[in-house]
């Protein structure tokens, strides 16, 4: 069975619904891709910010339909400081990190103190302070998962991407870490891939998932 | 397309239209009778729109518990500022996955019910908080929202009615304290996630120091069905205190993990054997955490209880959010409270002493215990931190570490005791 074929949201064992494509339950042509300048302001801010596929890597990072879009995302609160995040996500979504010049450039553009900004940055855990492999590789091992072997599906990709825990790969392509709960734990284990969930993953579906990644 | 193990007993009434894509659609939706419930809203009163959620009996679905016509109730009544109504969608209690399932099948079932929470509570904008992680759910939310703001269902004068609703999605970027409703709303206005000493409460002074509410994506969802049909409809199911149906998640060793929409009130033990299944492998139950990790274990001869707010309470534990995380005989109870531990010694934001260090000792104590470094004594400090992390705290981040910790320890001792009298080391074992 391929990855493609696994069920990505039901329970249970998906050998039992044969006909049953990720087309049909992910619902992907009705999802779709989002726009670069964020669509409806209700929604600007958004947008999958782990992308494989990067913006510039260099100049300046709000211009464009980035600029469009943080505009959209500034509209939709009382106070600057509230696209905060927002802002955070989409530098995150360029450069695939948030480096200390973007926080400067968010910092600028809301008008708050950088110090503040890395402040904020640091408290979570989903931007990156340095660049990671192509792919972000975070496997589940919180209770539901571990207990049906999500720490066996981590060390499987972990050897197979030969790195260690949190650093790139030689190829540059895999960054392999542990996450808290991932919101699926019906169909452990979980793992996330930049912007996309895997479930139900074995230890013996790691190598067709990263052979598919390539 | 049937959505897999519907079984009988469930009252599938937020999650009927699961593994349905059509039901995504905003047309699939109105052809399946919705936004009906906003155009009742809207003819009525907002008074008479909360007194409608009093009827029903709906109690917030994120783990509290509380009603939500008597939150609604708290907002005040022309403060002349503006009002918030905040979606929790930042399903991040490990056990949980209904508020991802409802939003990326359901989407507009929560968006009706965040334009009627709004009209009640006399918000004119909702910002629904979705975890950074939901990408998928996140996109699947925003093109229905699109649609909903181009078929006049949000933004200014909604269907004919005058009203201004606006709602905003809002993703977060990973920390389990935005789950927490003050620390929600420090996230939302571009600040680190630590929660707030209340009070001030949030319907008087919440995000951006304006009265706002907060409730979960399950209890938002049901508000629709609630003034479609009236609140004594959904009073028929439940019990006197646990009105309605309730989206069960089940993970662990069960044969059928997954989302089950239950009436409130059904026996726990024929729910896991009968309704999911049962443990698979012939294995036998070793205990159970009905609500997500954050609530007291059960052993396996406490489970004979019905599955409601009260039952749950009177057996020592709690409803929660309805995660049910099943453990069977081969399970290492010492080992998956300690990951638990770490959890929660991650996820803790550090304000306050008695959780940042607390958290972090138990992991360590934990981590020793399963090296066999442990000594009885450590059993006994457990309890003595978890005592301190308990109601000492401006959240309950640390209440939750201590709950699996103290009732583990009461319920499986021997187990603790074995291996701290275990007399080699076994340092391959640490995680």
């Amino acid at each position: 069975m391929s990855v493609n074929d696994k069920n990505p949201g039901f329970a249970g064992d998906t050998g039992e619904f044969p006909n049953l494509t990720e087309a049909d339950i992910r619902g992907t042509a009705y999802v779709g891709t989002r726009p670069l300048d964020g669509g409806h302001a209700s929604v600007a801010g958004t947008m999958p910010y782990q992308l494989a596929t990067r913006g510039p890597a260099e100049g300046p990072i709000f211009t464009g339909p980035y600029e469009e879009r943080l505009a959209k995302v500034i509209s939709r609160y009382p106070d600057r400081q509230a696209a905060l995040l927002p802002a955070l996500h989409i530098a995150h979504e360029v450069r695939g990190y948030v480096s200390p010049e973007a926080m400067e450039e968010v910092a600028e553009r809301l008008q708050l103190p950088p110090a503040y900004v890395r402040g904020v940055t640091t408290f979570y855990t989903m931007y990156n302070l340095q660049p990671l492999g192509k792919y972000l590789i975070q496997v589940c091992t919180n209770i539901s998962c571990n207990l049906c072997g999500g720490e066996d599906v981590l060390h499987a990709f972990l050897e197979a991407t030969g790195t260690e825990m949190g650093e790139v790969s030689a190829d540059g392509l895999y960054t392999v870490i542990e996450v808290e709960c991932l919101g699926a734990c019906g169909f452990p284990t979980a793992v996330q891939i930049n912007e996309r969930y895997f479930e139900n993953v074995k230890p013996a579906d790691v190598p067709t998932i990263l052979e598919q990644l390539r | 397309m049937a959505y897999p193990y519907s079984h009988p007993s469930e009252v599938r009434i937020l999650s009927k239209y699961f593994g349905d894509p059509e039901a995504r659609t905003l047309k699939g939706w109105e052809a399946r009778g919705g936004y009906q419930g906003l155009r009742k809203a809207l003819g009525m009163e907002r008074g008479d729109v909360v007194n409608e959620v009093k009827t029903s009996g709906l109690r917030g679905r994120g783990g509290a518990g509380f009603p939500t016509g008597v939150k609604w109730s708290f907002m005040p009544k022309d403060s002349g500022k503006p009002h918030f109504l905040l979606c929790n969608a930042d399903e991040s209690e490990p056990g949980t996955f209904k508020d991802r399932e409802l939003m990326r099948w359901t989407p507009h079932q929560l968006i009706e019910g965040c334009l009627i929470g709004a009209y009640a509570i006399q918000a004119s904008h909702a910002y629904i908080y979705i975890r950074g992680e939901f990408f998928e759910p996140a996109q699947i939310l925003a093109r229905a929202i699109e649609e909903a703001y181009a078929a006049g269902y949000a933004g200014k004068d909604v269907i004919g009615s005058g009203v201004t609703l606006d709602i905003t999605l809002h993703l977060g970027a990973g920390a389990y304290i935005c789950g927490e409703e003050t620390g929600l709303m420090n996230s939302l206005e571009g600040r680190r996630g630590e929660p707030r000493v209340k009070p001030p409460f949030p319907a008087v002074s919440g995000a951006f120091a304006k009265p706002t509410t907060i409730n979960n994506v399950e209890t938002l969802c049901t508000v629709p069905h609630i003034l479609t049909n009236g609140g004594a409809w959904y009073r028929q199911w439940g019990t006197e205190k646990s009105t309605g149906t309730k989206l069960f998640c089940v993970s662990g060793h069960i044969a059928r993990p997954g989302n089950y929409e239950m009436p409130l009130g059904f026996n726990f033990k024929e729910f896991l054997y009968d309704v999911c299944g049962g443990i698979p492998n012939d294995r036998k139950l070793k205990a159970v955490i009905p609500g997500g990790s954050s609530v007291p274990i059960m052993a396996a001869d406490e489970i004979d209880v019905p599955m409601d707010y009260e039952g749950f309470v009177a057996a020592g534990t709690m409803l929660g959010a309805g995660s049910v995380i099943v453990m069977d005989e081969t399970t290492d109870i010492i080992r998956q409270v300690g990951r638990m531990v770490d959890f929660y010694s991650h996820e803790s934001c550090g304000q306050c002493t008695p959780c940042r260090e607390g958290t972090t000792w138990a992991s360590k104590i934990y981590r020793r215990i399963r090296a066999g470094f442990g000594t009885e004594d450590d059993l006994q400090t457990l309890l003595d931190i978890s005592d301190n992390m308990t109601g000492k705290t401006i959240c309950v981040l640390s209440d939750s570490c201590a709950a699996p910790i103290v009732s583990s320890i009461q319920k499986f001792r021997d187990e603790y005791l074995a291996v701290v009298e275990r007399s080699e080391p076994v340092v391959a074992e640490i995680a």
